[in-house]
């Protein structure tokens, strides 16, 4: 797994390419939680390279989800597809996280 | 580098769970061993056969044979009646519409006498208790009794008594259980689940039922494998074929097909599961 960070105005930006798992799944939650300190938290994970993740994953998003509402922010999540999307509506993760189809769609939700 | 414990989870799906047949067909060429296996309700009879050390060829084949439409052919007409008659004929938690005497006779042709303890690989087999709705764990016992009460459809079966407890079938209380392989220990768990079909018509109330009974499966199905995702140290790997075509509940001339979708299922997760395995038992990304 690779992480890309990027700051698009007050809203940053965290790339993933390649699979969320056990051996993997803390780096990207403590990439997160990295990004919240003494900013506002409104993020973004783009997905749009993340070919898979495993329940460990997703306990990290929520690990994210929760700290970034916790400060007032969000994680909203960009490009989800295929067998991400899959384990996203099975776990019913779709229902509680807000997605965009890009990374831009995700950034602008916040301004409105 | 300590072995990673990997458990197998068969939901619920009826001649679906053959599925799990072209699971195990890759697991076996990529030599995964699996220390424990997990079945409900229709998943509990290819977990069992699964756990008997039969090749997928040989599960196929006895599947097949097993799992027919006529289980259900016979009909229980005291039964039927005492829908409309309940207090004439008597109605009680004893009920289903369809004698269970070809199902046990084909169970017992199947499994005869073993024991689920006596299996070479470990078999927990689940059902619900009718009375509590509680899910219920059988480790031990006759494995044609478990199958017998992980399978009582509600409605068509009459709820089994088993140790002393009514079962009802496994799917009402989870129908991917994969909470008996994560108090079980293991570290990776391949879970291979099955969403319930929508009716294309309802004009029966055998299709009405039907459609309730698909609503609260599937909407179970994914507020336990949430939790149990959410909750549990390790891994939880989902395995969810999706067919093309619709497959009805005794469809055992699709079983090809069937073994086929588990097969294209489980090899788009191939890279990702090996990982898991051969990776070492840390747990991160604990929330």
């Amino acid at each position: 797994m690779e992480l890309s960070v990027s700051q698009h105005g007050d809203v940053c930006v965290v790339g993933v390419r390649g699979s969320v798992d056990g051996s993997t799944a803390m780096q990207l939650q403590d990439t997160v939680a990295a990004q919240l300190t003494g900013s506002a938290a409104r993020m973004v994970v783009d997905c749009a390279e993340l070919e898979y993740t495993s329940s460990a994953g997703l306990r990290a998003l929520l690990a994210g989800v929760k700290e970034c509402r916790r400060q007032g922010g969000d994680l909203r999540l960009a490009a989800v597809s295929g067998g991400v999307r899959r384990v996203l509506d099975l776990s019913g993760f779709t229902g509680i996280l807000r997605i965009y189809s890009d990374v831009d769609a995700a950034v602008s939700s916040y301004a409105s | 580098m300590t072995k990673r414990k990997v458990a197998l989870v068969i939901g619920a799906g009826s001649v679906k769970c053959a599925a799990a047949i072209g699971l195990a067909r890759v697991l076996a060429r990529e030599r995964v061993d699996i220390d424990l296996i997990v079945g409900c309700s229709a998943g509990s009879i290819f977990a069992a056969l699964m756990a008997m050390g039969g090749t997928s060829d040989e599960v196929a084949a006895i599947a097949a044979r097993l799992w027919t439409r006529e289980l259900t052919s016979t009909r229980d007409t005291r039964a039927m009646l005492s829908i409309v008659l309940p207090k004439l004929l008597g109605f009680g938690e004893h009920f289903g519409m369809r004698s269970d005497r070809r199902v046990r006779a084909a169970l017992a042709d199947a499994f005869g006498d073993t024991r689920i303890e006596a299996l070479p690989t470990r078999l927990l087999i689940t059902a619900t208790d009718f009375r509590t709705g509680e899910q219920a764990v059988f480790e031990r016992g006759r494995v044609v009794d478990a199958i017998r009460a992980s399978i009582a459809i509600p409605f068509v079966f009459t709820p089994a008594e088993v140790d002393g407890r009514l079962c009802i079938d496994g799917f009402l209380s989870d129908p991917l259980p994969v909470g008996p392989a994560v108090r079980d220990g293991a570290d990776v768990i391949i879970a291979m689940g099955f969403e319930s079909n929508y009716q294309e018509r309802i004009d029966t109330p055998g299709r009405f039922a039907f459609q309730l009974s698909s609503i609260v499966t599937n909407n179970l199905l994914r507020s336990r494998y949430a939790f149990h995702s959410v909750a549990h140290h390790g891994e939880v790997i989902a395995i969810v074929p999706e067919f093309r075509e619709r497959i009805g509940l005794f469809d055992t001339a699709r079983i090809p097909y069937i073994i086929e979708e588990g097969e294209r299922a489980t090899e788009a997760m191939l890279p990702h599961l090996m990982r898991m395995i051969d990776s070492p038992a840390t747990h991160a990304g604990e929330a």
